[in-house]
């Protein structure tokens, strides 16, 4: 019988990957610890795709390490890690049977048949898809392939769990629950699992931890909140959530603490290590207050537009700053066009931005 | 190595024994023999030999070009031991580039002038067996419905009302055209030889790739004339094709099938067996029952009643030795390709 | 060090020290008289011959398997992938100069055999045991390879890629280098550049005497022409057919799909010689014509449009085999998808069918291309005046001229024209994605045709059928009547003289056919499997994985394909007639010559399919634990399954059928049916000839039809028309 090994962490040390003369992935260290969910962000070519093949073994490291286990598996085939993946595509074998296709993994690991039945059985139960064993894929919805997906991919019970944008192929409603429910199963079996997107709202909603890449190279790993609240760059600060990107002036560092600078306005925010001269701050929309004009140290502007979203209102207002995205909840009244306002500063989602 | 690559080498090592097995299985008393006659010669001419002898015959039939072709392939480590048929240019070619053996056979006594003459222009190392005077049929309902008079000389096949009509091989791939080729050049002269085949050459519909395709294509209608071996067209008048067959009136050369043995051959002495044998008159009768109608070369063999009697064919002199040289072959062809054959129709 | 490279090892070990080294005459199982003296004399192992002095060159790559050995205890997988990669390439070779520098007394390589200390000695060919040593250190280092990260770190994969390098070095490359050098040596028979211009630029070759006047046109470009038409009708033809049984409600669609089988399996000649009977000047066609319309006979048939005619009936079928697959595999939501954009049916075809049928149409039309290239049969008969390379290139080697020299050079222009179609076609498909059979479940349903389409189709395809019928009806009775085309009287002598039995003394074939045809369907039920692993496998590999020069091995499975089948002959014969490799006159030979002439169409028909199928799906099962053999065996193979016909079914028939190639490679013992046809039809006895024919035709049926229920269908679960208007699935 199969020996189950439980979650395993994952380690790069140093990894690189090229094709030729492209460098997909550049020296990129990370590890993932095990039984978390670890998601890598980012747009489309930045590497995130190879890396999670590279941990696969379906692409072969340049350079460099990577451990499953603490185990080096850096020239290993994907079939000798324990490592299983869910596919963009889904990837079922269109001419085997639902219960076939969730069996294969088992069955290729020369599981009697019947055993292997009911393990795949098992685990068909767990996706919520009991019933559909003799289904062919082609009978299947989008959604029901999806869990066929996971289901085989869990059936091993691999030591990691990889999935690649498994949701892009659904419709928004459907996206959000599966993600619920990748994330529940991965707590209820205690899982490493890394998951790749490019969707910054999925990466928030289902990671423990974030690891954000860009050309080839990580741009920034930490918690979700971490990411959102203190974005290592202008690139992190632009691809977690919406942030509007301004000049502002460093007065003084006292310590932790910065004097700033931003038109008529002065805030104080932590130094993040940086010293008095220009620099960048991102300022999430939601940061920005709409209220009464006149009062000190606020922002005057002119509303250019404004958008009526449901549950919140989008609005663009210009200032002498440069012109801020805005989003206002709870109100449903509409602000005219050119009506002046000012603008104030919440004590969240306002940061200097290193390296600007 | 997985499950499947032992399988996959499994299954290749096992049909690689099978085939080892039952190939080259080369015991005493053995003789490969490269027949250039067609299928229903050489079939009883190995059985009766292996009868005769006891010896076991393995037989292949190959044209003589391209029994020549492989002779020479396999010259670093031959497999073949006895060469026997065909037309004897490649033999002469053959012996000229010391692939096959010098052998004197005691049979040598029974034999035509002509065979001999083979024999001593090359050294003893090819010698002949048969012989088969060139010509042309002609198929009688064409030249019926086309109210021209029975062609009976070369000089009637260059007629304007043939235009179209006369086919012969290419003598870029057939010995028998060749033969024709190197014919006419000693009947006419070169000059005038070459400037026949020119006025010809508005006749011919096509240059065929094999010596005998002109014959069935006479004697089924395609053509109206073809030129070849006169017992190549016997064979069609024969098989019941509305042929006649033509000495051409000037004279014409003929062919000597020859026979050589390979040098190198493993089973040399089988080899000589053979070659005796194949002088015999009882071996030499064989041809008539596979409907070969060539001139047997041993005297004491009355050649079949249907075979064109080389008595009433006016046969040149023909020099075997001059034409039959790969220099001369090579002027000839070359010659005949830049005059001739480029012309326009 | 892991299980498998162990096995290996232990393997190869017994290849050296158990198994004979040699390959001596005599050798079978039947009489074990070659086996006197082991493990030395003829049939020893090669460490008793190197140690006991008789072959001492043998213990430099024997030593070098044992130091291969000593990666067995190691754990540490790179340290031993080290030792198996250095042990593994230098034993290799070693083994293979010492094959090519000592082999028969005289020849080789004198000094390289002088420094193996052999000078003046002399071997034989290797044997069963130089086989599995050899290829056991190449293995080898292959695992070391796979070990290091390569091919994904897959052992299977590098082991196959090895192989399969091996194989074509060994059996595309080497013979056809040796034959190429012809072209370069002149007639002092050393190597001249001058002769070699001389005979390339010939007029013969390249002239355009036919533009300008009333002369025949260079051989080259007749060629091209002939090939270029024959490519574009026959896969004009495939898709008609493919689209009409697929696409259409057409009645009778077994008869079109019967139809387009027959040609393929019909021995070359016969078709050529049916169309003379037919359209030739005394042929029925033509007596109709002339006896009722008066239109006088004329000889039309002889040259490129009756060339190309037989090549039309004989390879149309080939695109309709690659074509219907590619059909087969469009999944259907992709022009439902069009059609849902707003699209009509002959916009969907145009836009979205058309565009995915590109890569089957490449493939079609460079098959056709090249086999019309490669035809030898066909233009023998029908060609007339009009001269094509491959018939030039056999009578250049066995005609009166005997000119090697000249074969060769037009062995390279038919070579440089073939290798320019891949090109071309590579350069067409260019890198868009033709991908549509993914691992999403497709449940559409295949548009209806354009009527456009359908019309057009079937105008095409209709003349087509009449005329194989026609054909059929004249093979058929052919060797039924005593002479096709002056005799009508029916009779069944041909048959008795080519197949009759004789019961009187127990079962006896006497008829003089049974040799060779026995002979024939040995060796294709042999090579037909062989043939279709080895091209399916290196298509897989070319396809699905990515190693350095993978690009020049797609090019030399090609490689044996367009080059003339007399050629490969020839050169099988220089090649193989000597050690180290000294196999003329076995099966052997004519098995390998199979499998490495008829492997393209595997490789083509295996990459046509394998781009159809989603990557996503070999990788899901590689991260299933399933290693790369597996995946082949069980997730690409099933999926695979109208390549693997069409690639059992050709090897199988063109084995059976094969002319040109194997006429130099025939033996005593290894006769083949077509050489026999040959040989009648030579003799005028088209009776006979097509007599048996038929019975190659009826042989080949039973073969296909075996084949097609061996194998079976792939099931994909797409919904036909009438389940998806049934209520069962209307619920699902």
């Amino acid at each position: 019988m199969m020996q189950k090994a439980g979650p395993a962490s994952v380690e790069f040390r140093n990894v690189t990957k090229r094709y030729g003369s492209v460098t997909a992935v550049n020296d990129i260290s990370f590890t993932i610890e095990a039984g978390s969910l670890v998601t890598l962000l980012g747009p489309s070519g930045c590497g995130k795709t190879t890396t999670l093949r590279m941990i696969a073994g379906l692409e072969m490291a340049s350079e460099g390490q990577i451990l499953i286990g603490g185990k080096d598996v850096t020239r290993l085939s994907a079939a000798d890690r324990d490592v299983s993946m869910v596919f963009q595509s889904y990837a079922l074998f269109p001419h085997m049977t639902v219960l076939e296709n969730v069996a294969y993994g088992p069955t290729v690991k020369r599981v009697p048949k019947a055993q292997a039945h009911d393990m795949a059985r098992e685990k068909l139960a767990v996706v919520g898809m009991k019933g559909y064993e003799d289904r062919l894929p082609s009978e299947l919805s989008g959604g029901q392939q999806q869990r066929v997906a996971v289901a085989r991919a869990l059936v091993l019970e691999p030591q990691v769990l990889l999935f690649d944008e498994p949701l892009s192929n659904l419709d928004a409603k459907l996206r959000r629950r599966m993600r619920e429910e990748i994330r529940d199963l991965q707590r209820k079996l205690n899982l490493t699992v890394a998951y790749v997107t490019h969707d910054q709202e999925e990466a928030l909603a289902v990671s423990d931890r974030i690891i954000v890449m860009s050309n080839a190279v990580i741009a920034q790993e930490g918690a979700p909140r971490q990411l959102y609240e203190e974005p290592a760059d202008v690139f992190v600060a632009d691809f977690i959530g919406d942030a509007n990107l301004v000049e502002a002036e460093i007065v003084s560092v006292t310590g932790d603490r910065a004097e700033i600078r931003l038109g008529p306005v002065t805030l104080s925010l932590p130094s993040r290590g940086m010293k008095p001269g220009k620099a960048k701050m991102a300022i999430r929309p939601e940061s920005l207050l709409i209220v009464e004009a006149g009062g000190p140290n606020l922002l005057p502007g002119t509303i250019r537009k404004c958008a009526y979203l449901g549950n919140h209102l989008d609005l663009e207002i210009a200032t002498e700053a440069g012109d801020f995205y805005v989003t206002r909840h709870g109100t449903r009244e509409i602000m005219p066009e050119g009506q002046m306002v000012s603008l104030a500063f919440a004590d969240y989602g306002v940061t200097l931005v290193p390296g600007g | 190595m997985s499950g499947s690559t032992r399988k996959i080498a499994t299954a290749f090592a096992l049909a690689t024994t099978a085939l080892l097995t039952s190939a080259a299985a080369q015991a005493q008393g053995t003789l490969v023999l490269y027949c250039s006659v067609q299928e229903e010669w050489c079939r009883p001419m190995a059985s009766a030999f292996e009868k005769e002898t006891g010896i076991k015959v393995s037989m292949t039939r190959k044209s003589s070009g391209e029994t020549y072709a492989q002779i020479k392939a396999e010259a670093s480590n031959p497999r073949g031991d006895v060469w026997w048929g065909g037309t004897g240019d490649p033999h002469l070619q053959a012996a000229e580039e010391g692939l096959t053996e010098a052998y004197e056979s005691p049979k040598m006594a029974e034999l035509h002038d002509w065979a001999v003459r083979q024999w001593k222009g090359s050294q003893g190392r090819t010698i002949g067996i048969y012989a088969g005077a060139l010509g042309f049929g002609f198929n009688t309902k064409q030249v019926q419905s086309r109210g021209i008079p029975e062609p009976k000389c070369w000089s009637d096949l260059i007629n304007a009302k043939l235009k179209d009509e006369v086919q012969v091989a290419d003598p870029n791939s057939s010995g028998t055209s060749y033969t024709m080729l190197a014919t006419l050049v000693q009947l006419m002269g070169e000059d005038k030889a070459f400037d026949y085949l020119k006025a010809l050459h508005r006749n011919i519909n096509q240059y065929t790739k094999s010596g005998a395709a002109p014959a069935k294509a006479t004697s089924l209608g395609e053509t109206t004339v073809g030129i070849t071996f006169m017992h190549d067209m016997v064979t069609m008048v024969v098989n019941g094709g509305p042929v006649k067959v033509v000495a051409p009136c000037e004279g014409t050369g003929y062919e000597i099938g020859s026979m050589s043995i390979v040098k190198g051959a493993r089973n040399l002495d089988n080899a000589k067996k053979f070659y005796d044998w194949a002088l015999t008159p009882a071996a030499q009768k064989l041809a008539e029952e596979a409907k070969s109608y060539q001139v047997p070369s041993n005297k004491n063999v009355v050649p079949p009643p249907q075979s064109p009697k080389l008595a009433d064919v006016k046969l040149i002199d023909y020099d075997f030795a001059k034409y039959g040289s790969s220099a001369e072959r090579k002027r000839l062809l070359s010659k005949w390709d830049n005059e001739v054959k480029k012309l326009p129709k | 060090m892991r299980p498998s490279t162990r096995l290996l090892f232990l393997l190869a070990l017994c290849g050296f020290g158990l198994l004979p080294w040699y390959f001596t005459e005599g050798m079978g199982l039947r009489s074990l008289g070659w086996l006197s003296g082991y493990p030395f004399g003829k049939g020893g192992s090669g460490l008793a011959l190197g140690l006991s002095g008789a072959a001492p060159w043998l213990l430099p790559g024997g030593a070098m398997l044992l130091v291969a050995g000593l990666a067995w205890p190691k754990q540490d997988e790179q340290r031993a992938a080290t030792v198996l990669l250095w042990a593994g390439a230098i034993g290799f070779t070693l083994f293979f100069l010492q094959g090519f520098a000592i082999t028969l007394r005289g020849q080789g390589i004198p000094w390289l055999a002088a420094l193996f200390g052999a000078s003046g000695a002399a071997q034989a060919g290797m044997g069963p045991g130089a086989l599995v040593t050899i290829v056991g250190l190449l293995l080898l280092f292959c695992h070391g390879l796979a070990y290091r990260g390569f091919c994904r770190g897959d052992v299977f994969t590098c082991s196959m890629i090895g192989l399969l390098v091996l194989m074509i070095g060994l059996f595309i490359f080497f013979p056809v280098v040796t034959v190429l050098k012809g072209a370069l040596i002149g007639s002092a028979g050393t190597i001249d550049f001058g002769a070699f211009l001389d005979r390339f630029l010939d007029s013969s070759i390249w002239g355009l005497g036919c533009l300008t006047r009333d002369v025949s046109c260079g051989v080259a470009w007749n060629t091209l022409l002939l090939a270029v038409l024959c490519g574009a009708i026959t896969t004009l033809l495939g898709l008609a057919s493919a689209l009409l049984i697929l696409r259409t409600g057409m009645p009778a669609k077994w008869l079109l799909r019967a139809l387009t089988v027959l040609p393929i399996i019909t021995p070359p000649f016969v078709i050529g010689l049916a169309l003379i009977l037919i359209f030739g000047r005394t042929g029925l066609v033509s007596n109709f014509m002339y006896e009722w319309f008066d239109v006088p006979r004329t000889r039309w048939i002889y040259g490129l449009p009756g060339v190309l005619l037989a090549q039309v009936l004989a390879f149309a079928p080939i695109a309709f085999l690659v074509l219907i697959g590619v059909v087969q595999g469009i999944a259907p939501s992709l022009e439902e998808a069009s059609q849902t954009l707003g699209a009509r049916r002959w916009e969907t075809f145009s836009t979205v069918t058309w565009p995915l049928l590109r890569p089957g149409i490449a493939n079609a039309f460079l098959i056709g291309f090249v086999e019309s290239m490669a035809d030898f049969g066909n233009p023998l008969v029908l060609g007339g005046n009009f001269e094509v390379l491959s018939t030039k290139i056999f009578f250049a080697v066995v005609g009166a001229a005997h000119n090697e020299g000249q074969a060769a050079v037009l062995a390279m222009v038919l070579l440089a024209f073939t290798l320019g179609a891949f090109w071309l076609q590579q350069r067409w498909l260019g890198k868009k994605s033709y991908t549509t059979l993914t691992g999403k479940g497709d449940a559409g349903l295949p548009t209806p045709l354009p009527r456009r389409v359908s019309w057009l189709a079937s105008a095409t395809v209709i003349p087509w059928v009449i005329l194989t019928v026609v054909i059929y009806i004249i093979i058929l009775t052919g060797g039924f009547v005593k002479s096709m085309g002056r005799d009508y009287t029916p009779t069944l002598e041909h048959f008795l003289t080519g197949f009759r039995i004789d019961f009187s003394r127990g079962l006896y074939f006497e008829g003089a056919a049974w040799d060779s045809f026995f002979t024939t369907v040995k060796l294709a039920a042999i090579s037909a499997p062989l043939t279709a692993i080895v091209g399916l496998l290196a298509a897989y590999l070319l396809k699905r994985q990515t190693f350095q020069g993978r690009a020049a091995l797609e090019f030399s499975t090609m490689l044996s394909f367009a080059i003339p089948g007399t050629v490969l002959g020839v050169a099988y014969i220089l090649a193989f007639n000597v050690p180290p490799i000294e196999m003329t006159g076995t099966g052997l030979i004519l098995v390998i010559a199979f499998i490495f002439r008829n492997m393209p169409v595997g490789v083509r028909s295996g990459i046509a399919g394998l781009s159809q199928i989603d990557k996503s799906l070999d990788e899901a099962s590689a991260t299933l634990s399933a290693r790369s053999a597996t995946t082949l065996w069980r997730v690409v193979l099933p999926l695979l399954r109208p390549a693997l016909v069409a690639a059992l079914v050709y090897s199988f028939v063109r084995a059976m059928t094969a002319v040109s190639a194997v006429i130099f490679l025939v033996s005593a013992e290894y006769n083949l049916a077509t050489a026999y046809i040959v040989g009648r039809v030579e003799a005028g006895e088209f009776g006979l000839a097509i007599a048996y024919s038929s019975v190659l035709i009826v042989v080949m049926a039973l073969g296909i039809a075996i084949i097609q229920l061996g194998v079976g269908e792939r099931k994909l679960g797409r919904r036909t028309t009438e389940t998806a208007a049934s209520p069962a699935m209307a619920g699902a």
